[in-house]
């Protein structure tokens, strides 16, 4: 399961030979990602020069598409593995860069929005994976995993639970899976169904921000339908992620009541502990560029880097979700979890739905 | 040393986590670009 699960959540400063041990996997993401950059460029013109038809595959999926062949056929050999498992490390710092694409008014008005959606979401998540939990008849404490891995964030939002429930490793293994195997299905999914109901850039962001469950596939999600789709995900699942919080402390404070984790000291120190920082990030590289602190060339280039930070990203969600290794994880949770995103994806398809025609888009 | 001996010990070793550093690699980034030291990032 190493392969599906490497995910660092909360690690201290490694040290200089940690540090090169980062370095071949690092290497492996940009190659990744760049030679899925030059075959997008490449391959469109290719098949116009010998008038073939050929779809225009952006490169966020060839990146995805070639990290998955790599995994999948000949594997990601040790010394990748550890640079490779970085990949959340140049999301998070691409989310931050992107920032400076949203003014500050944007972030409030389309933040609120999605405030109030991911507030149903999260509710609705959380109480139909129970019950589907208790019907398949799963242990309570993977019930607990894989709602909240589906309603707020994915693996961070399990890693960050795990802990504060005293869930098993095994518990923690089978929903982790469950949520990557789903989230790499929704890579393909997602767009597929956005087109066939013809839903604008803004309406299909939205969606994917607040269906799909791992922040990583979240942005690739948005990214494969469009740029302004891939900025609107990121923005609703950054307002996804700013709840991981207030959902680990109140399964947390409702498993130590029944007697089965530790009570939680300090709250606020716990949120503050839970809260993801690069949510401020993003809020402040957005104030800095709404009051003018970068001229236009330069957030240019900010935004550039933050491109390049998500292809790093792209390459390792290919390179990290190997099939047979989620395969061995069982059934019941995957099942569990598949039900479970389809009616997440109806239910906040509806309220995207519901949303656009109050606002507009 | 146990395994859960190891990870408590490694979560009371001070220091950033990756989520903090991942933001200040990225304002860094920034700040350089502001400060005119990378002048055109290409995409």
């Amino acid at each position: 399961m190493a392969e599906a699960i490497a995910v660092p959540q909360a690690k201290p400063i490694p040290s200089i030979s940690q540090f090169l041990r980062l370095i071949p996997g690092i290497a492996l993401l940009a190659a990744v990602g760049y030679a899925g950059k030059l075959l997008e460029q490449n391959v469109g013109k290719y098949a116009k020069a010998h008038h073939w038809t050929f779809p225009n595959i952006e490169y966020v999926l060839w990146a995805i598409l070639l990290g998955l062949l790599i995994s999948n056929t000949v594997g990601v050999p040790e010394i990748f593995r550890a640079g490779v498992a970085t990949y959340e490390f140049w999301l998070k710092a691409g989310i931050v860069l992107l920032g400076s694409r949203f003014l500050l008014g944007d972030v409030l008005k389309l933040g609120g929005v999605s405030l109030a959606l991911v507030a149903v979401e999260i509710a609705v998540a959380i109480a139909f994976m129970t019950f589907l939990g208790r019907a398949f008849g799963l242990r309570p404490k993977l019930t607990s995993l894989l709602a909240v891995g589906s309603a707020v964030c994915g693996v961070s939002a399990i890693i960050a639970t795990q802990g504060a429930i005293e869930a098993d490793e095994e518990d923690s293994s089978f929903a982790i899976a469950a949520i990557l195997a789903l989230g790499a299905l929704s890579l393909f999914t997602f767009p597929l169904i956005g087109h066939a109901l013809h839903l604008s850039d803004h309406a299909y962001g939205l969606w994917a921000g607040l269906a799909v469950d791992n922040t990583a596939e979240a942005t690739a999600a948005g990214a494969l339908y469009s740029d302004a789709a891939g900025k609107l995900a990121v923005l609703a699942k950054t307002t996804r992620n700013a709840m991981i919080g207030f959902v680990v402390l109140a399964y947390a404070i409702y498993w130590a009541s029944r007697g089965e984790a530790k009570g939680i000291g300090n709250k606020a120190a716990f949120l503050w502990q839970k809260f993801p920082k690069f949510v401020l990030g993003f809020l402040l590289i957005s104030v800095l560029a709404t009051y003018s602190f970068f001229n236009k060339e330069q957030l240019t280039a900010v935004a550039n880097l933050s491109r390049w930070a998500f292809l790093l990203t792209f390459a390792g969600v290919g390179l990290r979700t190997n099939f047979k290794e989620m395969r061995k994880q069982g059934l019941r949770p995957f099942a569990v979890g598949a039900i479970g995103e389809v009616v997440i994806a109806v239910v906040t398809l509806g309220l995207v739905a519901g949303a656009g025609k109050l606002f507009g888009f | 040393m146990s395994r859960e001996t190891k990870a408590v010990a490694i979560a009371r070793r001070p220091g950033l986590s990756l989520d903090s550093w991942a933001v200040l690699l990225a304002f860094l980034a920034a700040l350089l670009v502001r400060a005119g030291i990378f002048r055109h990032i290409p995409w």
